[in-house]
């Protein structure tokens, strides 16, 4: 009697957690779906599920060259923040997990830095970079961006490290390689985890970001992929259709690097329990 | 940086050896130091130092000492601005928290469903915030979106949601719950996951119930993580200027212009810099003290549970 009760209690609780599951994804995911349905319905079908699919919109949002320009200069900065972040993250997450010195309390700053306001940082900034003759380019908005992931990055990879096991490492140095030989071919290699996390975070928060090129590069040629979407909110009002298909397209790089490495990605970000 | 005062030489000739090993740990640093430094720490005491200028029409600059904060402090406009950001916080910081909370105790545990869900869970946190606000505002459109229609429905007018200074606001909030909410919840989640099995049992054993011990180990044991999480939603709400820039430009009126988003506005579209500096020290100093307010409630907290 009491074994069967528990079965139903056990049953109820499953079903209140698929529940939940699929109210809080339902929640997640009408948002976008009606995004999808806009950008593939035939312009002037009101229905919830439209009678035929196009892909009209896209092909017309595809036709214009400014995307190409946009999403050009989104992968330039996201690539080129990847690559100045990641080399001086690895390093300088290295020192603060496996050395003792003087000053290592103070590695906690790199987890305080990215509670400061980037949007008040700028303010000087502009002032800053057009001193250095940097203003209104390329190079100011990846330094910038470079400087707000890089606390992350060092944080990230620092845990990673402390996770591996010190002792191969020890191993190596015993062995005979110089600290520098065991660095990039014993100890990197097994940091493969982190550095994809790292990476795919990287890349998520640069090709997202307005503020620094809102801020730094009022060129029109130097428009990064958000700062287009909010110009043709502007221009095309309320021409759902088109508007939506670019807000797809412009979702598609970083849900694809997601979905690739979600598994790292997600222990980079919640820590390895989640994994 | 060529220190040689290491004592303890690696192998010769290698790059330890030069900069001696007691020096190393700093030479790994020195270039995220040095970026931290000349990007962020100089410009925030530049911005302090701006807040206190004022350039003429003429491009003169001079000092004013406080003028600029008793200028602004004076305004409506900014008392405006301040409520706005109050309330922008606070809605999405009752809404988010609450609810992730409950949705993470739901949660956690349940592996097998987890795996399914995660991926979609994420969906908001990695959509761009302009990706999110178009495709928030095709929801609200009052011809053809289903929420603009529904709120129609709802207060029997032909209501414009972003052109109304209250409904506005409402849906301003909800879009950051809903960017918010579920990176909350996985965070406190992760949290909850790590308190072992064994305290629950042990409590059990001791005859404690559910609320019990919900409120004697699930609550202090994540009291970090809530804090954290609570961090997170504030400083995500307190700067946020592009979500509510591209849904209503700050408007209608003010109505929704927050400290961001007037900063936004003010420094990087009129190009009033020392204005936008004013408004980025209030920033800094609110963002401090909600951070010395949650560390103090995580103090209170934790000391309860030990």
């Amino acid at each position: 009697m009491t074994n069967r009760r528990r079965k139903i209690t056990k049953l109820v609780s499953d079903i209140l957690v698929w529940f939940g599951f699929i109210a809080i994804a339902a929640f997640v995911l009408l948002p976008l779906l009606w995004g999808l349905r806009t950008s593939l319905a035939p312009e002037f079908d009101s229905k919830i599920i439209p009678s035929s699919f196009t892909l009209k919109n896209y092909i017309s949002v595809m036709s214009r060259p400014e995307l190409f320009l946009y999403s050009g200069n989104s992968l330039i900065i996201s690539i080129a923040t990847i690559a100045i972040v990641l080399p001086i993250a690895l390093v300088g997450a290295y020192a603060l997990a496996r050395f003792n010195f003087i000053g290592k309390e103070f590695g906690v700053v790199f987890m305080i830095i990215p509670l400061l306001p980037a949007i008040a940082v700028l303010v000087p900034l502009v002032t800053y970079m057009n001193k250095l003759h940097m203003y209104n380019s390329l190079i100011a908005v990846i330094l910038v961006n470079s400087v707000f992931n890089l606390p992350f990055a060092i944080w990230t990879l620092r845990n990673f490290i402390i996770s591996n096991p010190i002792s191969i490492e020890e191993a190596a140095l015993i062995d005979g390689c110089s600290r520098m030989q065991m660095l990039f071919s014993v100890a990197i290699p097994m940091m493969k985890p982190g550095i994809v996390s790292v990476v795919v975070y990287t890349f998520i928060n640069s090709w997202n970001s307005l503020i620094f090129s809102f801020a730094l590069t009022p060129s029109p040629k130097l428009r990064v992929m958000p700062q287009g979407i909010l110009a043709f909110m502007g221009t095309w009002g309320t021409q759902w259709g088109g508007l939506t298909a670019l807000g797809i397209l412009a979702l598609i790089p970083p849900l694809v690097l997601f979905l690739l490495f979600q598994k790292y990605f997600v222990a980079g970000l919640f820590g390895t329990q989640l994994k | 940086m060529q220190s040689t005062r290491g004592t303890e030489k690696g192998p010769a000739g290698t790059f330890e050896s030069i900069v001696g090993k007691r020096a190393l740990p700093y030479v790994f640093l020195a270039p995220a130091l040095c970026m931290i430094l000349f990007l962020l720490i100089v410009p925030v005491v530049e911005g302090v130092f701006m807040s206190f200028l004022s350039t003429s029409s003429a491009g003169v600059v001079s000092w004013v000492g406080f003028d600029n904060y008793r200028i602004l402090f004076r305004e409506s406009r900014f008392e405006n601005n301040m409520r706005a950001s109050l309330l922008y916080l606070a809605g999405v910081l009752i809404l988010s928290t609450p609810l992730a909370y409950g949705a993470a105790l739901l949660i956690t545990g349940k592996f097998r469903q987890a795996a399914y869900f995660r991926g979609i869970f994420l969906l908001p946190w990695i959509s761009a915030p302009m990706v999110s606000t178009l495709l928030f505002r095709a929801l609200v459109d009052p011809q053809v979106g289903p929420m603009g229609r529904l709120v129609q429905h709802l207060s029997g007018s032909s209501v414009v949601v972003l052109g109304h200074p209250v409904w506005a606001f409402v849906f301003i909030i909800f879009h950051s719950f809903w960017r918010s909410f579920p990176f909350i919840m996985l965070f406190l989640s992760a949290g909850m996951s790590t308190i072992p099995s064994e305290i629950y049992e042990s409590a059990m054993v001791d005859g404690a119930g559910k609320w019990k011990r919900f409120t004697n180990l699930t609550l202090p044991l994540t009291s970090n993580q809530l804090a954290i999480s609570m961090l997170m939603v504030t400083v995500w709400t307190l700067y946020d200027s592009e979500t509510i820039y591209a849904f209503t430009n700050g408007g209608p009126g003010y109505a929704t212009e927050t400290l961001a988003v007037r900063l936004f506005k003010s420094a990087f579209i009129n190009f009033d810099l020392n204005t936008g500096a004013v408004i980025g020290v209030i920033l800094i100093i609110m963002s401090t003290l909600f951070m010395a307010v949650y560390m103090k409630l995580v103090a209170g907290a934790g000391g309860e549970g030990q």
